[in-house]
């Protein structure tokens, strides 16, 4: 599965519909896409226009009504929910506007969690946690709980969080949504170094031109279907 | 001529329904049970003062005293202690409990004061057991708890009785000496009430009782003397089907005679063949009275506060024995409420007998003239 | 309807289950109260209807000794006394196949003066001799009436023909007329005095007299009695029956407010939830412009409704349970203490505004406190989790504190009213909240604690669930309170009730000292199957026990007459004195035991002096020593049965206890007596040693049924909460979950996660209830049993019951997660994290 023909992503008419009451509405209509290994993709639309959605579909938290989502080769959409679930933490990593770290855990413990579902061993879980809260500029919170940090530094544990178990996809939904414009930038910057570093595949769901200016491509997606927009590549 | 006696006992049950109801369920019942009960059918010889004593194998019987007193003041007083007996059934079966029996005994007592315009009533109920309530011949007495009619002097040629009978407001405690002997009523002493045989009662009276003792009302105690009358009667009968009440007449005449009369009502208010009565001229010699000797005319009505229409004024009239009277009660309200309700009263009787002025006293009773209380 | 009421309204149609929780919660709450004290009343007032209309207007009783009076007083008042507001009254027990009676001889002339009997049957209604009912009734031996219920449910028609059986002999009856009483006289058979008289073998004996009395008369009246009789109020009589059963009555009220306390904290829980869960939508509102009032208003108007609505509910379903629990109370009342007939669930308007106000007011002041502080609370949008909690964790050891001082006074209450059972009471219920009020905080310390202990033994998540638990005290604290306190309870009760029958069971084994027993239940074994019987082969010695109820006018003292066997001195257990010096005494003179309920509560003891009512007049007893009892009626004073002989007139025996020979074969000894009953045709009780055990311990725990039943809806109360909040808490924490899920919890794992959080919590609550329920034990025993029957049991804490009431704990709450584990485990990850 490490062979690098093998796109990281790969989207076959995928479909998604949500019913609103009486209404019925269309989020995703027979998207097809490819993202090759080692890109990072801006994904973006208005609001509602199903960018979460695809995230989701794609990180196997929620199920397309037809259509298949390859990811690394492996049919997501094939698998049953205990499979998917494996096969998600082993592979897929989340950020999310809303931080949604636990309230309940220390910075260090948020970021364990992850680890400790994926069955790393209490030592080299250390290690790595410790690098890890290092390189996003925490390596002195480790006890801290969450909501005594700023919003940035919130994002940057949810960062550590997601690539803790080095996974090669990242899927980060409107990350910079609830931050300022210089906590922006660097949870951004941050980001999109730590993904590179490892040679990680991300996908960002955004409606902030500053965010799509540090992907390599930016899609939109509006009514259902996804347009490549000309960007640098 | 208490009939009444027999519905009475009925209504003495525990829960009473209309009394006219009653009487003709009775009727009835009564003829279930009639076949082991002797009837009064043929006239038997009476002898005192055994006869004074009870008659348990019959049905029902009564000992009924009625009386007009004065006080020394000249105040009025009327008043009635009647006990009756009734057997339930013929026979009891022997039981070791001293309660198992046949005989029931009711007191009525009644004091009528016109003076005061009042009539205070009092009524008991006894099982003829344990000494409770009973009567026996010898000494003669007849009671029901503390109420009595005893002899005083049991050796005596004539009735010489002490009455007594205490509630919270009546207190009667009379010496009853006759002046008369018995008299039998009907046919020596045979009643009959309706053409049928047996449907009879017997029946004696002494007419003339010369009373004196203290009567009580209250807290007011009065020494009184005047005249009583006794009424014995036993049988197993009721009234007929077409009976519907009677007035009773007792009349003592200011000459020394009296006069008994009973008129049977019949459903058509007219007045059955068998009514009659008894003349006792002064002298003790009783003659039979047959209801077309006497003319009955009312002269008056009350209307009772609880409803119901009683006669309340008569003119009597018996030509052959030259009785010609009228009967005014000493007042209206003398009407019973016990568990059957009738009127018995204390009359004034103003007339004459043989044109010669008789002015008396005497007592009424009028039964069937409205419904008993529930 | 106004927006501000739909989008509420709108949120609870979204959450179905919180609804119907919340509503089932009041609603079972107040279906116990109402429940239990239907039960109670009915019974209670089933007792006094029928006392009424059997007391009718009779304001005193005359009676006498055990053998009762002479009937010729009777007579003598009536005839020499001019007294006729009085009617002669036999009594006795009486059985018609399995069920007993009270039948009643009674003179319908007297009656007349003092009471009003109404008949169903018609008095012209004739019967197959052309009599009428009253004939009847008078004159034919063995007629009766009873209620025309009764006659219902024993199928009998006017007219029918029946066996009856009193003292112990079958009587043919015949129903002669019905009593239309709706019922209040459902538990007698009327009979003429003569009948009764016949059928008991007690010529010239009256049970008493009744007696209509003004206030004036009642001095002269009883100047003027013999020496052997005496003349009691008729009220106080009612009253020192009702005395007897007053503990019992107590006893289960307790039990009710029990399940009420468990119940009000379901509410508040309930209440407080739907109130909590909306915190984000209320701060909408109030950011929209909704002033505090509204807030306020709309949160308790809601709470109103919901209480109402649900109390209605519970009132219904507490009448349906009322009737159910009725057969067990009257039951019990039956068996331990006095005849009562309930044929019909009394339904007070007191019960029911009492239940209905219990949910409407207790839904209104859980309520009250959210809605105070959500109302007070500043607009925003959402407010943080975090903060909320904060408040709570500085509310916690407030409370504890609280509590701590609350437990203080329980104590206070306890060392202060001595005696007072009603103090008790109130001492178990400051316990109870008390201890309540601490739990929170108790959970607090043990989740931190347990968290670093789950985190070594689970990993993170482990130990997430157990934090969970601490930091969310504000949706689980309360359903954990009321978790704890419903097992608490079920400790408490079990142990006490466990606790009681060992020292019931220990006592019998050492009471019953003869082989066999046989009596008459009513009493008046005939003297001729007496004689036989002691002299049967095989029989070495035997004793005779006569029980008698000599009334006051307070109280009334029972006295037990006892004819020891040699050996029957080691069965009785002297408590405060030496055994070998009190029984020479006891046998000499006029001297008594008092069983330790007695001693407790007339406060006599050793060396003090009784008066009681002879047949000789009042004669003083020397107070020997107490002696341990566990009877309910045997609650009085034991004395030589030569003692008894010398002061009362009466010969009769209630039973015989035979001790056997070496050798001698008890079922062949309890035939032989069996064949003398027949041959003296006495339906007499004969059983061995053995059955007369374990028929006691059956009547013991058939008198603990109410109870069983009682904690067990306790119990059910507790889990419809921490269902509730389980359900609460999951929802709340759906996010998180979804969030776990997103992370790479598989559905399985999640679902284990929830199990364990949920059986954490099941667990906090079992380890929390655990010295409550001791606690409460010891109070229910050494206070309330103590307080209420005047008996001192011996504690004895069984693990079993300890370990049965942590299992209880866990399970329910195990059983409570398992919906919002079973439905979070399904739901896709997205949708989860969607929510809110």
């Amino acid at each position: 599965m490490s062979d690098s023909e093998t796109p990281a992503i790969r989207l076959e008419r995928l479909s998604k519909t949500y019913r609103e009451g009486e209404r019925q509405h269309r989020v995703l209509a027979d998207v097809d896409l490819e993202i090759p290994r080692g890109a990072t993709i801006a994904i973006r639309g208005r609001s509602g226009s199903g960018k979460s959605t695809l995230l989701n579909l794609v990180g196997g938290i929620d199920i397309p009504d037809s259509g298949t989502v390859v990811v690394n080769g492996t049919n997501v959409t094939a698998l049953d929910e205990r499979r998917r679930t494996l096969f998600r933490r082993e592979h897929l990593g989340f950020v999310y506007q809303a931080f949604n770290l636990i309230p309940t855990l220390t910075v260090a413990d948020n970021v364990r969690l992850v680890l400790e579902l994926n069955g790393v061993p209490e030592s080299a879980a250390s290690e790595r946690i410790d690098s890890l809260l290092e390189a996003v500029g925490l390596g002195d919170r480790h006890a801290s709980l969450p909501d005594v940090l700023s919003g940035g530094e919130q994002q940057r544990v949810a960062i550590a969080r997601a690539l803790a178990h080095r996974p090669s996809v990242v899927l980060a939904d409107e990350p910079t949504g609830n931050l300022d414009d210089d906590a922006a930038e660097s949870v951004l910057a941050l980001l999109d170094r730590l993904v590179r570093q490892h040679g990680g595949t991300m996908l960002i769901a955004t409606h902030s031109q500053r965010v799509a200016e540090f992907c390599d491509t930016t899609l939109f997606l509006s009514g259902g279907h996804i347009e490549r927009a000309p960007g640098k590549t | 001529m208490r009939w009444l006696a027999l519905a009475l006992f009925l209504l003495a049950a525990p829960s009473a329904n209309a009394a006219e109801e009653e009487r003709s369920e009775l009727a009835a019942l009564l003829d279930a049970d009639n076949e082991a009960f002797p009837r009064a059918t043929e006239p038997r010889p009476f002898v005192f003062p055994d006869d004074h004593g009870p008659h348990p194998e019959y049905r029902n019987e009564w000992w009924y005293v009625t009386g007009n007193l004065e006080a020394a003041s000249g105040r009025r007083f009327g008043f009635e202690l009647t006990i009756f007996r009734f057997a339930l059934a013929p026979g009891i079966e022997a039981s070791p409990s001293a309660w198992r029996s046949n005989q029931v005994y009711i007191a009525h007592l009644a004091v009528t004061d016109p003076g005061d315009e009042r009539f205070v009533v009092a009524e008991k109920y006894s099982r003829g057991a344990l000494g409770l309530a009973g009567a026996q011949a010898s000494p003669f007495a007849v009671w029901i708890d503390d109420w009595s009619i005893r002899a005083r002097d049991p050796a005596g040629e004539r009735e010489r009785w002490q009455l007594l009978a205490e509630t919270a407001e009546i207190g009667l405690d009379l010496e009853l000496d006759a002046q008369k002997a018995p008299v039998l009523n009907g046919d020596d002493g045979l009643s009959q009430k309706s053409p049928e045989p047996g449907n009879a009662s017997y029946y004696y009276s002494i007419t003339r009782l010369a009373t004196a003792g203290e009567l009580r009302l209250g807290d007011e105690t009065f020494r009184v003397t005047g005249t009583s009358w006794l009424d014995r009667e036993w049988s197993s009968s009721a009234l007929g089907q077409e009976q519907t009440g009677w007035d009773w007449f007792a009349l003592q005449l200011g000459d020394g005679s009296e006069l008994m009369f009973y008129n049977l009502r019949l459903r058509d208010g007219t007045s059955d063949a068998n009514s009659a009565g008894t003349y006792v001229r002064p002298d003790g010699e009783a003659i039979h009275v047959r209801r077309d000797d006497v003319t009955l005319t009312v002269l008056d009505t009350w209307d009772s506060p609880e409803g119901g229409t009683y006669p309340a004024r008569w003119r009597i009239a018996v030509p052959a024995a030259g009785i010609d009277v009228e009967v005014t009660p000493v007042m209206p309200d003398q009407e019973l409420f016990t568990t059957v309700r009738y009127w018995e009263g204390a009359v004034d009787v103003s007339g004459t007998v043989s044109g010669r002025a008789a002015d008396g006293v005497g007592y009424v009773e009028l039964t069937g003239y409205a419904e008993s209380p529930e | 309807m106004p927006v501000i009421l739909k989008a509420s309204l709108g949120f609870l149609w979204r959450h179905p289950w919180q609804l119907f929780l919340a509503t089932l919660g009041v609603c079972i709450g107040v279906a116990v109260i109402v429940a239990v004290d239907l039960a109670n009343a009915s019974s209670r007032i089933a007792f006094l209807q029928s006392l009424e209309s059997i007391t009718g207007d009779a304001t005193h009783q005359v009676v006498g000794g055990p053998a009762g009076i002479d009937e010729s007083l009777y007579v003598d008042l009536r005839r020499n006394r001019g007294i006729d507001s009085i009617a002669p009254v036999v009594e006795s027990d009486a059985l018609i196949g399995e069920r007993s009676f009270t039948l009643l001889g009674a003179d319908l002339f007297a009656e007349q003066a003092l009471r009003d009997y109404e008949f169903a049957t018609a008095e012209a209604d004739v019967d197959a001799n052309g009599r009428s009912v009253f004939t009847a009734f008078l004159v034919t031996p063995g007629s009766v009436v009873m209620s025309e219920q009764t006659a219902a449910d024993l199928g009998l028609d006017v007219g029918s023909g029946f066996e009856l059986t009193v003292s112990g002999r079958r009587q043919a009856a015949t129903l002669v007329g019905t009593f239309a009483d709706g019922g209040t006289l459902a538990g007698y058979i009327l009979a003429d005095i003569a009948t009764a008289q016949e059928w008991l073998d007690q010529p010239g004996r009256l049970t008493r007299i009744d007696v209509r009395l003004d206030e004036d008369e009642v001095a002269a009246f009883r100047a003027a009695l013999p020496d052997d009789v005496r003349l009691l109020d008729a009220e106080g009589r009612t009253r020192s029956t009702l005395e007897m059963s007053d503990a019992f009555m107590v006893n289960l009220n307790a039990m009710s407010l029990l399940a009420l306390l468990v119940g009000l904290f379901l509410i508040y829980n309930s209440a407080s939830f739907s109130v909590l869960q909306r915190r984000p939508l209320l701060g909408i509102l109030r950011a929209l412009g909704v002033t505090r009032g509204q807030a306020f208003v709309l949160i308790i108007g809601e709470a109103a409704v919901l209480g109402l609505v649900a109390g209605a509910l519970g009132v219904l379903l507490g009448i349906w349970l009322g009737e159910r629990l009725l057969f067990f109370v009257t039951q019990s009342i039956n068996d331990l203490y006095f005849r009562v007939a309930v044929t019909s669930v009394t339904i007070s308007q007191f019960t029911l505004v009492k239940g209905l106000a219990a949910g409407f007011i207790a839904s209104i002041v859980a309520a009250a406190v959210p809605a105070i502080e959500a109302a007070a609370s500043p607009p925003r949008l959402a407010m943080a989790r975090s903060a909320l909690e904060k408040e709570t964790g500085v509310a916690v050891p407030r409370i504890a504190v609280a509590g701590i001082a609350v437990l203080a006074l329980a104590f206070l209450t306890l060392v202060l009213s001595e005696t007072s059972l009603i103090a008790g009471l109130v001492a178990v219920f400051l316990l109870i909240l008390g201890f309540a009020m601490t739990i929170p905080w108790i959970v607090l310390r043990l989740t931190r604690v347990l968290a670093p202990l789950a985190r070594f033994a689970g990993g993170v998540p482990a130990r997430l669930a157990v934090v969970d638990i601490g930091t969310s005290l504000s949706r689980t604290g309360v359903a954990i309170v009321a978790l704890a306190v419903a097992v608490s309870a079920t400790i408490g009760v079990s142990v006490m009730v466990d606790s009681f029958r060992g020292s019931v069971q220990a006592w019998l084994e050492r009471t019953l000292s003869a082989d066999i027993y046989f009596g008459l239940p009513g009493g008046g074994l005939d003297a001729g199957l007496v004689d036989a019987a002691t002299a049967l082969p095989g029989v070495s010695a035997y004793s005779t026990t006569r029980r008698a109820l000599l009334p006051a006018a307070d109280s009334s003292t029972r006295v037990i007459a006892i004819r020891m066997a040699p050996d029957g001195y080691a069965g009785i257990d002297i408590l405060d004195a030496d055994p070998d010096s009190v029984w020479p005494a006891w046998e000499a003179g006029n001297a008594v035991l008092v069983s330790e309920p007695y001693a407790y509560r007339n406060r006599v003891g050793p060396g003090d002096t009784l008066t009681l009512p002879t047949d000789r007049g009042p004669v003083d007893f020397d107070v020997l020593a107490s002696f341990q009892s566990y009877d309910v009626n045997g609650s009085g004073v034991m004395m030589s049965r030569r003692t008894y002989d010398r002061l009362w007139d009466d010969s009769r025996v209630d039973s015989i206890g035979l001790y056997l020979a070496d050798g001698a074969s008890v079922a062949g000894v309890v035939a032989d007596v069996e064949a003398l009953g027949g041959r003296y045709e006495q339906d007499v009780f004969v059983s061995s040693n053995a059955d007369i055990r374990d028929l006691s311990l059956s009547i013991f725990d058939r008198t603990f049924i109410v109870t069983n039943i009682l904690y067990w809806l306790a119990v059910g109360v507790a889990i419809v909460g921490i269902l509730g909040s389980m359900l609460a808490l999951q929802l709340e924490r759906g996010r998180e979950l979804g969030l776990l899920r997103a992370l790479g919890m598989t559905p399985g794992q999640l679902g284990g996660h929830i199990a364990f959080q949920t059986g954490t919590i099941g667990a906090i609550s079992g380890i929390a209830a655990i010295p409550l329920g001791i606690a409460m034990a010891w109070v229910l025993i050494d206070v309330i049993n103590r307080r209420a029957f005047g008996w001192q049991i011996a504690m004895d804490v069984t693990p079993g019951f300890v370990i049965a009431g942590l299992g209880l704990a866990i399970g329910s709450a195990l059983v409570a997660g398992a919906y919002p584990a079973w439905r979070a485990a399904r739901t896709q990850p997205a949708l989860a994290m969607r929510e809110e």
